[in-house]
């Protein structure tokens, strides 16, 4: 597609209670505005997902960026991927030049604990919340696959020691198999290290059309899609076909196939949640995605590094502010510019965001992105 | 929650299981063209848009996958277990398991009904082998 990325801007993630929302939209404006160079955009869209009424207007108006197209968009973990998507779609159909993604949340200052399902939906109603349903996924792949506590304790292994490198990151601990195991149980067979933690964050990315002469970093392709019913007759848990639909059509678009892409930020939101992702982007067997970390393919100096940022699971998730952190993170990559936790050589990058919540759908949705050459 | 004070409560939207001749049942819907069981209503059947006939399923299923969550839940407290039933050709159902709550249930259990739990959630237990 005829998009660049021009520039890219975070806060740092984390438990930030002083911090407002409009601080923190701030910060990582101004980032993306100097990194891109420009100090105007011709349209904002915004992702975040528990909402604050005018969220974007109440801190962009006082960097001199008003009266202008301002669109904002929910959809649970995916919110400002879904933000992305629809500022590229809306460039690549030539309705603006160079436009501002946002992606923010402040969820220290509305949970306390694990984020319960919302309770009009008569899942949430009936008690499930995240780590639950997330770990009914792992419990299926545990009694299905064989799927063990050690493989899915490397996922969190492998992502908090490359959060160790990323000085945004909530988490900068290096942790052990046996620390991950040995932490509080959650929800069977998720321990706390397992989980990510609650998190206040933004980002924000520049997208324009073709620059001369810049560092901008092209999108080859990003895909949207929401869950169709998830029941009875569902053999795959519940996101793997959503991902793997969308991939499919992201894929296509860009033409490109995951062989040939060199590093990715999925949503690791809980270690499972990594490993189902990774299957369903086609880079194991459905059943075979546990070996990927414990055998190193999926570590920074392997063969396909994944959340080389640290992932939710290190990072941390702000809901709606994380789909644009993974894509700030590859642009990093894509440039070089990702110092101690740099992808050697990375030429083509994956972003994957998918959330859920909506009982007896198949996630409420998923965004799949290709960046690079 | 605490924001909630002063405001009526939310319509319950579970899906409603009844009294049957053999315990409680999902009281739920099929589809008349391509036999879809559902736990929820709508107009017509969400996969085909066939005509839907009411159906009783009773409480007596498999278990897809459950687990034991050890974190509270604004007005649950921890620990509760909870598990997906795929009832027997019905659709899959999110319920609680009978009893305090110790070993998750393995994915292909079968269970039955074993009664409402405070909160009006429908509580699975395990059939014994020599019942099945
Ligand atoms: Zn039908």
């Amino acid at each position: 597609m005829n998009v660049w990325v021009w520039g890219a801007g975070s806060s740092a993630f984390g438990k930030q209670p002083a911090e407002s929302t409009a601080s923190l939209v701030r910060l990582a404006v101004l980032e993306a505005l100097r990194d891109a160079e420009v100090d105007q955009v011709d349209a904002v869209y915004v992702g975040t997902c528990f909402g604050e009424p005018g969220v974007a207007q109440r801190t962009l108006h006082r960097l001199g960026i008003a009266g202008l197209p301002i669109t904002v968009l929910e959809n649970a973990c995916a919110s400002s991927t879904h933000a992305f998507h629809e500022a590229c779609a809306a460039l690549e159909a030539g309705r603006h030049r160079q436009v501002l993604v946002v992606g923010v949340e402040h969820l220290t200052s509305r949970f306390t604990g694990a984020l319960p399902v919302e309770r009009r939906d008569h899942e949430g109603r009936a008690g499930l919340g995240l780590p639950a349903l997330y770990a009914m996924s792992a419990a299926h792949y545990q009694d299905l696959f064989g799927l063990t506590d050690a493989e899915l304790a490397a996922v969190s292994v492998k992502n908090h020691a490359h959060g160790v490198h990323n000085d945004r990151a909530q988490h900068r601990r290096a942790v052990t198999a046996e620390e991950v195991l040995a932490s509080r149980m959650i929800a069977d067979p998720l321990t706390l290290l397992q989980c990510c933690a609650i998190s206040d964050g933004a980002a924000a990315v520049v997208v324009g059309d073709r620059r001369r002469g810049a560092r901008d970093v092209p999108v080859l392709a990003t895909a949207f899609g929401t869950g169709a019913a998830w029941g009875h007759d569902s053999p795959r848990v519940w996101g793997f076909d959503l991902v793997a639909q969308t991939a499919a059509r992201a894929y296509q678009a860009a033409g490109v196939g995951i062989g040939d892409v060199d590093v990715l930020e999925v949503h690791d939101a809980f270690t499972i949640g990594e490993i189902v992702t990774l299957e369903a982007l086609g880079m194991a067997p459905e059943g075979a995605g546990g070996r990927l970390a414990l055998d190193g393919h999926t570590v920074l100096g392997g063969p396909q590094p994944v959340n080389p940022s640290g992932g939710l699971l290190s990072r941390g998730h702000p809901l709606g502010a994380t789909g644009v952190a993974q894509i700030f993170e590859i642009v990093r990559q894509l440039r070089g510019q990702a110092g101690p936790r740099q992808v050697a050589g990375a030429r083509i990058g994956l972003v994957e965001t998918m959330g859920g919540g909506a009982g007896g759908v198949d996630g409420n949705a998923c965004v799949v992105c290709l960046l690079g050459a | 929650m605490s924001g909630d004070r002063g405001l009526p409560p939310l319509p319950d939207s579970r899906p409603l299981i009844v009294p049957d001749s053999a315990g409680l049942a999902l009281a739920g819907w099929r589809c008349r063209d391509c036999a879809a069981p559902l736990a929820l209503d709508g107009p017509w059947c969400p996969r085909c848009r066939g005509p839907l006939d009411t159906e009783r399923f009773p409480l007596r299923g498999t278990v897809w996958a459950s687990t034991i969550l050890r974190v509270p839940l604004p007005g649950r407290p921890a620990p509760t277990a909870l598990a997906y039933v795929d009832l027997d050709g019905g659709p899959r159902l999110l319920g609680h398991l009978a009893g305090p709550p110790a070993e998750r249930l393995r994915a292909g259990t079968r269970v039955r009904g074993a009664g409402l739990s405070e909160h009006g959630d429908p509580l699975f237990e395990a059939i014994p082998e020599e019942a099945r």
